[in-house]
């Protein structure tokens, strides 16, 4: 029997070629403009956004709920999928948990830039200064800071542990070829994992369990974004049903990025035998799900805010759906709910071209609703008036385009320098469907 | 110059059953200090080395319990010992707002203690380890399963162990060498 996984170490360990090359001096271009924005918001200050009174959440939050969603809703799939022993995720949780990993970089710019002064967010930790100054642990901005940073930490644990026996995969892949150096490199990263029958069973326990305990994280994660909004007295915000809304809506983003993901990894990678036609209209009509249960959580909202609200609460909704807000409303409606039942046809599944399409604009319809919520929830508040207009600025674009070009960036070199697909589950479920055979 | 002793007999197989056949052989023969090598899991194997992964999930609740402990008590001592603010003359000691983080913290020590915590029953990390000194040892990690029987064990001796691997049909056995 020769090694079934031997293409995806090949895959990693081959000079990139020109498309690879192209597209990360693209990404790497696009990280000098979020330097520069960011630069810009560390000197000059949040003056050089758009926020005003009472816009004082725009992009930044938006963005953060955004990115926030896509982690988890990628990292929720990576750990059902490992719960579940799916063969599934042998193929796509591990870019799962990368995509999962890279949205978290993205969203920790926000909400550390957020609060004006960065350099001050370490008073969100409990410690001893000569101000005197504690956090106050009511808050749900210090409940936030917590959940990010449990959710950094256990994500890329996760992550790695899950990584470490394909890593010494790779060290002995690169030290056959002669290549010393990458081994050396590979071989640091993979602790001196030797493939010990009792590590791997320790291994095995200690990664089904932290899936386990990923799963509630993410949930709550979210929630807190959400309760942020929830406690203010803003009528559009208001709202017990808003934890359960941001949740259920984030799914079609997380989901519709690793579907693009998974997408183009299978051609540009030539992955095609990890990443079978099953996979992707497994993965597809998954897709297809979250938007439905987007759709009713929409429905749930219009009827709930119309049927039971106070008249208050329904002028607030009513400028998000029918007022100025209806473009945003109706577009994350269409792109995230409505677009991805396009994936029920086989079809459409069949055409990479289609799926890569359909999962970034069912992930650009929940950047709408974010932005929908954020910056349309405050056209109606208690006053009879409220502006200026919220407009976002040239800094704050070039945060958002920044922070894309980083994650594709981050994704783009996890794709090359470690691979892509989990090759020790491919090999084990490769041996059972062998055995399989043998006995029939 | 004098050779340092065999770390052990190393029998390469090339099936996961052969091995996990092999493991019980020499279990059966009175073998208590030996290690399968395997390129993924098989809980088969582990199970006949008499391994038990329940440690790793005593480490994960024990470290939950006290980062909910530190958690939950941080929050109190600060909010009501340290800087207590009067919100509208609630109580100070307001434990339900005090969960979410507690929740927050339980969950991430006891994640990364089940990480670090089965690195560390595994004896990782570590630079180097005899056995890969064994030949053709690199193939563990993509497509070969490997039993060490090691010089430890009191039934080890050159000629008989290598003599009781080769009963079990194995590709090949080599002696490996400690250092």
């Amino acid at each position: 029997m020769s090694d079934v996984t031997a293409p995806v170490a090949a895959a990693a360990l081959r000079p990139g070629a020109w498309g690879f090359r192209l597209s990360v001096a693209f990404c790497a271009a696009g990280v000098v403009v979020l330097a520069a924005s960011v630069a810009a918001v560390l000197v000059r200050g949040v003056g050089v956004w758009g926020n005003n009174i009472p816009h004082v959440w725009g992009f930044d939050l938006i963005g953060y709920a955004w990115w926030i969603g896509i982690a988890n809703a990628a990292s929720l799939f990576a750990a059902i999928l490992v719960l579940r022993r799916h063969g599934l995720r042998t193929a796509v949780n591990r870019f799962a948990e990368a995509a999962a990993l890279a949205a978290i970089l993205a969203a920790a710019f926000y909400p550390i830039l957020h609060l004006g002064r960065a350099e001050l967010f370490l008073w969100t930790l409990p410690y001893p200064s000569y101000t005197g100054l504690w956090p106050q642990f009511g808050s749900p901005l210090v409940w936030d800071f917590w959940g990010i940073m449990s959710h950094v930490v256990v994500t890329s644990l996760f992550w790695f542990i899950g990584l470490i026996p394909d890593l010494a995969t790779m060290r002995d892949a690169a030290a056959t070829r002669g290549r010393i150096g990458a081994a050396r490199a590979y071989g640091l990263l993979a602790l001196g994992w030797r493939g010990s029958v009792a590590h791997w069973h320790r291994h095995q326990a200690a990664y089904r369990l932290v899936a386990a305990m990923v799963l509630p994280l993410l949930l709550w994660a979210q929630t807190v974004v959400a309760l942020e909004f929830a406690t203010t007295l803003v009528p559009g915000w208001h709202q017990a049903r808003l934890p359960l809304h941001v949740v259920v809506t984030g799914l079609p983003s997380g989901l519709g990025v690793v579907l693009a993901l998974a997408a183009v990894l299978r051609h540009a990678l030539s992955l095609q035998r990890f990443v079978d036609r099953e996979d992707m209209n497994l993965l597809a009509q998954l897709t297809a799900t979250a938007g439905l249960v987007a759709a009713l959580a929409y429905a749930h909202e219009l009827l709930v805010g119309f049927a039971e609200e106070d008249p208050t609460t329904r002028a607030a909704l009513s400028a998000r759906v029918l007022g100025p807000g209806a473009p945003a409303y109706w577009g994350a409606v269409a792109l995230s709910a409505a677009l991805p039942q396009l994936l029920w046809s086989g079809w459409a599944r069949r055409r990479t071209l289609v799926l890569v399409a359909v999962g970034t604009l069912a992930a650009a319809g929940v950047w709408l609703d974010r932005w929908s919520l954020v910056v349309d929830g405050l056209l109606r508040d208690h006053l009879v008036g409220i502006g200026p207009a919220y407009s976002p600025s040239l800094a704050e674009w070039g945060l958002l385009g920044g922070t894309l070009a980083l994650f594709a960036l981050v994704l783009l070199l996890f794709g090359r320098l470690v691979p892509a697909v989990s090759m020790y589950e491919t090999r084990h479920e490769e041996s059972e469907a062998e055995m399989e055979e043998e006995e029939r | 110059m004098s050779h340092p002793p065999p770390f052990g007999q190393m029998a390469e197989f090339a099936e996961a059953d052969a091995l996990t056949e092999a493991v019980r052989a020499a279990r059966a023969a009175g073998w208590r200090h030996l290690e399968a090598y395997s390129p993924y899991p098989i809980p088969e194997a582990a199970e006949a080395l008499g391994v038990s992964a329940a440690p790793v999930g005593y480490i994960a609740l024990a470290a939950g319990a006290f980062g909910a402990a530190l958690a939950a008590g941080t929050a109190w001592y600060i909010s009501v010992h340290l800087y207590p603010v009067n919100v509208g003359g609630r109580p100070l000691n307001a434990w339900p707002t005090f969960m979410p983080t507690t929740y927050l913290v339980a969950i991430l020590w006891a994640c990364a203690a089940a990480l670090i915590g089965m690195l560390a029953l595994n004896g990782l990390p570590r630079l180097s380890h005899p056995a890969f000194f064994a030949r053709g040892f690199h193939r563990a990690s993509a497509d070969r399963f490997f039993l060490l029987l090691s010089s430890d064990d009191p039934l080890y001796e050159p000629e008989g162990t290598a003599q009781f691997l080769r009963g079990l049909s194995p590709l090949r056995v080599s002696e490996v060498r400690s250092a």
